[in-house]
């Protein structure tokens, strides 16, 4: 019972006849996030040859050092970003090569093989839906999502072997293996080599996606400049040592890419706020930090969302970056006992080196968490004095009672229910994206709640689940979504069944996922769509943020 | 109270990852104790005014992460540090094999003349002990170090490690052993002493701090 635009030319006029710029919500001049964060991008990651993609993973230039270079820091102590030999000679070294010593290994101790063998096939790693393995290219393991690295080894090993044949001996590179349940797709990325193993409706490109940010979680924590000295100096270097307390950020990284469709759609949520709210707090931080001059952003967040942006001139952050910074944040409750002070590598900026941030939460009755970025590493005083100003103003201003009315979705708020304010009673859920300023809104808005939920139910989570959720939230829609998401060309999909009638629509300004009740005729989801724009657009400047501040 | 003191010390607290340096501080600045906290990213700042021999003096600390990545971040904290607390954790060795490294560090990298106390966390966990007292005795006196066994837990000992440290910070300032006119000793006075005429700029105010604790 599908059908699309391309068999259906009066709807595709219909839809056309609407003057699209008057129907792109959220769309401004300037954008605060910088958009470029697409599936566009990956999309280029897939068609790489061999020789380009080694070539890509050496930094070039340093957005650090031009920001250091132009305050006029020339004579200031270069940023170590790379751990001294020395460090590292202190470890005993190996004298084969991992895979080799594994396989050896595995043939040389007939019980050892058969523990193996049972700890692979065993209900904790087989019942999982999906798996994430992250391992060096020299075999070692790394990381893995469940289970044990170390009893992993002989696995990494094998996969070590098939990324190097396909790359020695085919000259090529080795993407993914489909069977019949299940598919296992290959990241290789610098030194390292991630694979995810998946048995849901994702694709290829957005696992490959998944695997990238894990990547740059990782970039995040060590800089690529000294990951890629690290194993160039040490190719079996056990790089779980220098990882050490970063699994959270992995672990937690990977929940949210599942639960949260802002990953998938290389944009990022902002909490709706009224306008004035927003403006005094921009105004305040802005007052409170012009005078500083080498801080680069300001950002502050809450509940997995952006609250406000302010930048140096020319620079912008991008989507993707932004993430890592919200999974700082959510993965780490000491920040809201101390004041943090912190080196935070952000690979889209600069993967090269470390931002140094000062990480607080302003208050302990407001759930807002601000992060100032520096270039210089010495800046932690005149930052904490910035800091405590802010929080001051926005406790006068009231605007702490603005985050904490939107973070707790007063029900007063139009946009902490915006199905009910809509009055279209035959959505069930939408999310829109706006493609100008890569941010999203969707029909049910993160909460507080909702964030912790997600913590304790994956505590336990993972397994393949056969039962339907009671209440559907945001994911199990947008795991429907899945198969139309990342498609290069604008188009119109429409497709009506017994279960739900799903609507998308993409434009070059924006993405637009509806589902609506079962059998929805076509001409009413035009028409309903119609008006759910118009609401957005009403809304905008509450649950967008229109400009780009600087300081 | 008021935010007046006469001295501002800067502190350290430092030792392998999971003995329990945060929980330490938290305890001591009056936050709650949690189980399962996450590892400290870069360094975490506390700060809380405390009398010492009639005189109000503000610690300034420091609570620096035990991984290995960030010890060129930490070791720039050490620079101008007057007091450090040197933890391990009672209940692992490896903590305890540790400490040469981390008392090297301290020496080295903060000042010959860096105060230190050694402090042996988790003595509430008795039954999973691994370094005894005595042994732990031994290694502070070999080290001039002074030594308290602390539980962050029930609170046991960790106000009094950190005026242990700062009553020996004073002492030696008075004795004239430590130079707080001196840049890097780790001490500048505060907006209520009598030795300057004017105050030198008043640190801000942290979040935790809270007046009635004075």
């Amino acid at each position: 019972m599908a059908s699309t635009s391309k068999g259906d030319l009066p709807a595709s006029s219909d839809v056309q006849e609407n003057p699209t710029n008057e129907l792109e919500p959220g769309a401004c001049p300037e954008s605060v996030i910088n958009p470029t964060d697409s599936f566009e991008e990956f999309a280029s990651e897939m068609s790489t040859s061999l020789l380009e993609r080694k070539s890509s993973l050496t930094p070039h230039s340093s957005t650090i050092s031009e920001i250091q270079s132009e305050i006029g820091q020339n004579d200031k102590e270069p940023i170590k970003t790379v751990k001294s030999s020395d460090d590292l000679q202190t470890d005993d070294s190996v004298s084969a090569s991992a895979s080799t010593s594994n396989i050896c290994e595995q043939n040389g101790d007939e019980d050892d093989d058969d523990d193996v063998l049972d700890y692979l096939q065993s209900p904790e790693l087989v019942n999982k839906e999906k798996h994430v393995f992250i391992l060096s290219s020299a075999g070692k393991p790394i990381y893995s999502r469940y289970g044990s690295e170390d009893k992993l080894a002989g696995m990494c090993g094998v996969i070590q072997a098939l990324v190097s044949v396909v790359e020695d001996q085919n000259q090529d590179i080795l993407r993914s293996i489909t069977t019949n349940d299940c598919k296992a797709v290959f990241l290789v990325k610098g030194p390292l080599i991630l694979v995810a193993v998946s048995k849901s409706n994702e694709n290829e490109t957005q696992l490959v996606l998944q695997l990238n940010y894990a990547f740059n979680q990782i970039v995040s924590v060590l800089t690529l400049t000294q990951l890629n000295r690290i194993f160039e100096q040490r190719r079996n270097y056990d790089l779980r040592r220098l990882l050490s307390g970063a699994e959270r950020l992995i672990d937690h990284l990977l929940i949210f890419m599942e639960k949260d469709p802002a990953f998938l759609l290389g944009a990022v949520r902002c909490l709706p706020l009224p306008v004035s709210a927003r403006e005094n707090i921009t105004n305040a931080i802005i007052s409170a930090c012009s005078k500083i001059r080498d801080l680069v952003f300001a950002i502050l967040i809450a509940g997995n969302q952006l609250i406000t942006l302010v930048r140096m001139k020319k620079y912008t952050l991008h989507p993707s970056d932004i993430h890592l910074l919200f999974n700082l944040v959510r993965s780490s409750e000491s920040f809201k006992t101390a004041e943090s002070w912190t080196p935070i590598c952000l690979p889209k900026f600069d993967s090269t080196g470390f931002l140094h941030g000062h990480v607080s939460y302003l208050a302990d009755d407001c759930q807002a968490c601000l992060l100032l970025l520096t270039v210089q590493r010495d800046a932690f005083f005149p930052l904490s004095q910035a800091k405590h100003t802010i929080t001051e103003k926005l406790r006068r201003s009231n605007c702490l009672t603005s985050i904490n009315d939107a973070l707790n979705r007063n029900e007063d708020l139009p946009t902490s229910n915006p199905l009910k304010y809509i009055g279209i009673p035959e959505i069930r859920h939408f999310m829109y994206k706006c493609r100008f300023t890569a941010q999203l809104f969707t029909s049910d808005p993160l909460s507080l709640e909702r964030l912790q939920d997600y913590r304790i139910r994956h505590k336990e989570g993972g397994d393949i689940s056969t039962k339907k959720p009671e209440k559907m939230s945001d994911i199990d829609y947008v795991k429907k979504y899945r198969k139309f998401c990342n498609q290069i060309h604008a188009k119109l999909i429409f497709r009506s069944n017994a279960e739900d009638t799903i609507l998308v629509w993409v434009t070059n300004g924006f993405e637009l996922y509806v589902t609506f009740d079962p059998l929805m005729e076509k001409d009413h989801a035009i028409k309903a769509v119609d008006r759910l724009l118009r609401w957005i657009k009403k809304e905008e400047q509450r649950i967008f943020i229109m400009n780009a501040p600087t300081f | 109270m008021s935010e007046n003191y006469e001295y501002l010390f800067k502190f350290l607290v430092i030792g392998s990852a999971g003995t329990g340096k945060s929980s330490l501080l938290n305890n001591f600045i009056g936050n709650k104790f949690k189980e399962d906290r996450c590892h400290t990213i870069g360094v975490e700042f506390g700060s809380k005014i405390v009398n010492i021999g009639g005189k109000s003096t503000k610690l300034q600390i420091w609570d620096t992460a035990g991984q290995e990545r960030f010890r060129s971040v930490t070791r720039s904290y050490y620079r101008g540090a007057a007091g450090a607390l040197l933890v391990y954790d009672v209940t692992s060795r490896d903590s305890f094999n540790a400490l040469c490294n981390w008392l090297r560090d301290a020496r080295t990298l903060a000042s010959p003349n860096i105060v230190i106390l050694l402090v042996g966390n988790k003595k509430d966990l008795e039954e999973s002990r691994e370094v005894t007292y005595s042994e732990a005795s031994q290694f502070a006196e070999e080290n001039e170090l002074m030594f308290l066994e602390t539980s962050a837990k029930t609170g046991e000992n960790v106000e009094e490690a950190f005026l242990k440290c700062s009553k020996t910070i004073l002492a030696k300032i008075e004795t004239g052993e430590l130079d707080p006119e001196r840049i890097g000793s780790g001490i500048q006075y505060g907006t209520s002493s009598s030795k300057r005429i004017t105050a030198p700029k008043k640190p801000a105010r942290t979040p935790s701090e809270c007046a009635c604790r004075l």
